[in-house]
């Protein structure tokens, strides 16, 4: 059908006019920001201006697919949506793997721009090139489980590729995800609210196209190496052991991950929910993206007494950490259980997780009591407290409308502001930057809020010095810029480990057919890093709102190997925004601007 | 006579089966061209690989109207003579393991087994799908068997 990866093709559906049309992919976009998370950068910025409510029709969903998936690219799954955060107000992304970005590029499509707001529940229909909203009536108000059988019969095609919302999504929970045949999700951000205020239930898409790389025989070579390194790579295999549990181990052995609301780095029945004791305890079988070789996937079962036989995919590391030991919950019936209740109604088990440690947090320091909370009595370590309460969120009853809200807002509203750990609204992950400080600026300088892929420097942190404040800057630029270059070429960030970046871009040149230097890439990485940031400052955030919670500037680790360290934000920022060329502020100057031909963009 | 045996039990759905297939077959890939498919039974919690198995009495050619099916002499694998065949569809119903495909222009696209060396099994990173002579087949399905016998592990 095309050559190049790329397919050049868009679809726009505006919900409010029922109008469907597609559209050209611009060619400036393309090779300035590539595809995935840099077209979606591209997208957003000229389309959804300052003044958006987040939940308004306004704003836009903009899927954006980057041009290896359905390539011969191993681990080229990854699909990308942009939108402004009804959690954050600010700019957001969210990267989801499975089948469902491949799909849409099967289908003859770059990427779906979803505008405006239907006025009856519906759902969308990609069929190659037929294109049809159409009604969802009978959808609304369905678990996702039930909502993936539904669709799955109505079309009588189990191979098509879903993504949808849960009942999260209907009712504007902000944590809401989206997610994609069942397990996997559209994370981080709101994005299912954001759909859920579309009157959007889901988008079924069934692709029969072909995509040829422009070089195929190149590609097939290449392909096959990759696979071989992939099989061989340590990381890689124990990924496949374990899923991204494998890491729970090694953070809390160093003491930073996330214990008890972000109070420790260190949770003392860590072992009890490590790689090994969920693969022996849980793990039935594993379960791949499209086109990977890992496997992260686990497929776990479980019977439990009160609630039944659970099964599911995961749970995976963050899960792990911020449903369990997070919330002090080392259980595994209460961890299975809770993943699977915001797996049912669409939630971020992120974000969730980090709303339901705060409450906890605040009970048990007596500053909200039981009557606040429907009578409940929510301690650390409390499973049931923790089923409880997030059941709430997804149905929005009693306080879980309230903590539906986000960590900020419901700790705003019930008097504990100082409990909330998030930047922008967005919860932490599970690194605790306290005993990996570039992490603190990971945190503080993504667009999204606390989001820890937005460059992961754990791994080089661990091997040099974690505490070291110096050299932090530039170690979380590069990162950040790689992970902008992995993110728009579509390639899971579980690659990075064995693809060097001459690897990918031999992949992107045999895909695409176009040159690129590893100093070219670098260089659009850091264009979309660049415009994301502008995208906020054009909302009035600068360095103020990239400043971590005072726990981490004022109250060292108490405990273990990361004990006694606090995070020197301001070295922190002043060094990393030195290094990103962007004033005292946190802007980007003029400048740099004009190095990165951005100016008429932002104009 | 060899043949493409396919474990459920270690199938994790990554699907390079159908890349690799369509690709060696098309130059492009497709899973929809492939001959080879993978289903994702959600509530079962498997991947399935859905691919001929060369039966020693094909199904499919028997009820082919257009005596259209024949066996490869050189591999053994069903063949179809796209200048008889009506693409009436009949094989597609009558294969038990649900392995015969569609092409776009009606015709059914059942593997050949490339001629000797099936690239599906070649990349296979599980050891999922195997090309294994015909009495070999039933080895690893015994352990399964077996297991199931006994319960959930």
């Amino acid at each position: 059908m095309q050559a190049g990866g790329f397919t050049r093709k868009m679809i726009r559906v505006n919900l409010t006019e029922g109008k469907i049309m597609i559209e050209d992919t611009p060619s400036e976009a393309v090779k300035d920001f590539w595809g995935g998370r840099g077209l979606g950068a591209y997208y957003l910025y000229r389309e959804v201006p300052v003044d958006t409510d987040p939940l308004g029709p306004e704003n836009k969903l903009v899927f954006t697919i980057g041009p290896l998936a359905g390539t011969m690219a191993p681990g080229s799954n990854k699909v990308n949506v942009t939108f402004k955060s009804p959690l954050t107000g600010t700019y957001s992304y969210s990267l989801c793997g499975g089948h469902w970005g491949p799909e849409l590029k099967f289908a003859g499509y770059d990427g779906l721009i979803v505008e405006g707001k239907s006025d009856q529940p519906v759902y969308l229909l990609i069929d190659d090139n037929q294109v049809e909203v159409r009604p969802a009536g009978h959808l609304w108000g369905l678990l996702i489980p039930d909502t993936d059988a539904l669709l799955r019969e109505e079309l009588g095609d189990p191979f098509v590729k879903v993504a949808y919302i849960g009942p999260a999504g209907e009712k504007l929970n902000r944590m809401a995800c989206i997610t994609s045949d069942r397990y996997r999700e559209f994370g981080r951000g709101g994005a299912g609210a954001v759909m859920g205020s579309k009157n959007l239930k889901a988008v079924v898409v069934r692709g029969t196209g072909e995509v040829k790389g422009a070089r195929p025989q190149e590609l097939a070579t290449l392909a096959e190496e990759m696979a071989r390194e992939l099989r061989r790579h340590s990381t890689a295999k124990a990924r496949r052991k374990y899923g991204t549990a494998e890491m729970v181990q090694g953070i809390n052995y160093l003491g930073f991950w996330s214990t008890r609301n972000f109070s420790s780095g260190h949770f003392e029945d860590g072992e009890k929910v490590s790689g090994p004791a969920m693969k022996n305890d849980l793990v039935k079988g594993d379960a791949s993206c499209y086109a990977c070789p890992v496997a992260c996937g686990k497929r776990t079962a479980m019977h439990i007494g009160k609630y039944g036989r659970v099964a599911l995919e995961g749970p995976e590391f963050e899960s792990i950490g911020l449903l369990g030991a997070n919330c002090g919950v080392s259980q595994w019936e209460y961890i299975m259980k809770a993943t699977e209740v915001c797996d049912a109604y669409g939630m971020d088990t992120m974000s969730c997780g980090a709303t339901v440690s705060m409450v906890m947090e605040a009970f048990e320091r007596g500053r909200v009591a039981s009557g606040q909370l429907d009578g409940l009595e929510p301690r650390f370590g409390d499973g049931e407290a923790l089923v409880e309460l997030l059941i709430r969120m997804g149905e929005r009853r009693g306080i879980g409308d309230l903590l539906a809200e986000g960590v900020k807002a419901a700790a705003e509203s019930l008097g504990v502001p100082d409990l909330a750990i998030h930047v922008k609204g967005l919860p932490f992950a599970t690194y605790d930057p306290r005993g990996c400080k570039g992490m603190a600026l990971t945190y503080g300088t993504s667009p999204k809020g606390a989001h820890h892929m937005v460059s992961p420097t754990m791994g080089p942190e661990i091997a040099g010095d974690r505490f070291a404040v110096e050299g932090k800057g530039t170690l979380v630029r590069t990162v950040q810029q790689y992970m902008a270059v992995v993110d728009s070429l579509g390639f899971c960030s579980s690659m990075r480990f064995v693809l060097s970046l001459e690897k990918q871009l031999q992949v992107f040149r045999a895909a695409t057919g176009l040159d690129c230097t590893e100093e070219e890439a670098m260089r659009v990485g850091e264009r979309i890093l660049n415009l994301e940031r502008m995208y906020n400052v054009r909302l009035g955030l600068d360095r103020r709102h990239d400043i971590l919670p005072r726990r981490f500037l004022e109250e060292p680790m108490p405990e273990g190997l990361s004990k006694g360290q606090l995070v020197e934000m301001d070295a922190l920022l002043d060094d990393y925004y030195a290094v990103m060329g962007w004033d005292q502020k946190g802007i980007p100057t003029g400048e740099k601007i004009r190095e990165l031909e951005l100016e008429t963009l932002i104009e | 006579m060899k043949v493409i045996s396919v474990s459920v039990q270690r199938c994790v759905g990554c699907r390079l089966c159908e890349q690799w297939c369509s690709y060696s077959h098309n130059g492009a890939v497709s899973p929809t061209d492939a001959r080879i498919r993978v289903l994702r039974d959600l509530d079962g919690e498997r991947d399935i690989p859905m691919v001929c198995r060369q039966c020693a009495v094909p199904l499919c050619a028997g009820v082919c109207p257009a005596g259209a099916l024949t066996r490869d002499e050189k591999t053994g694998a069903v063949r179809v003579d796209y200048n008889t065949c009506a693409g009436c569809g009949l094989c597609v119903e009558a294969c038990p393991h649900g392995a015969v495909a569609v092409d776009r222009n009606g015709y059914p696209l059942i593997c050949d087994l490339c001629g000797g060396l099936p690239q599906c099994a070649v990349h296979c990173p599980e050891g999922a799908i195997r090309y294994l002579r015909r009495e070999l087949v039933d080895r690893d399905i015994k352990i399964s068997a077996v297991r199931r016998m006994g319960g959930d592990r």
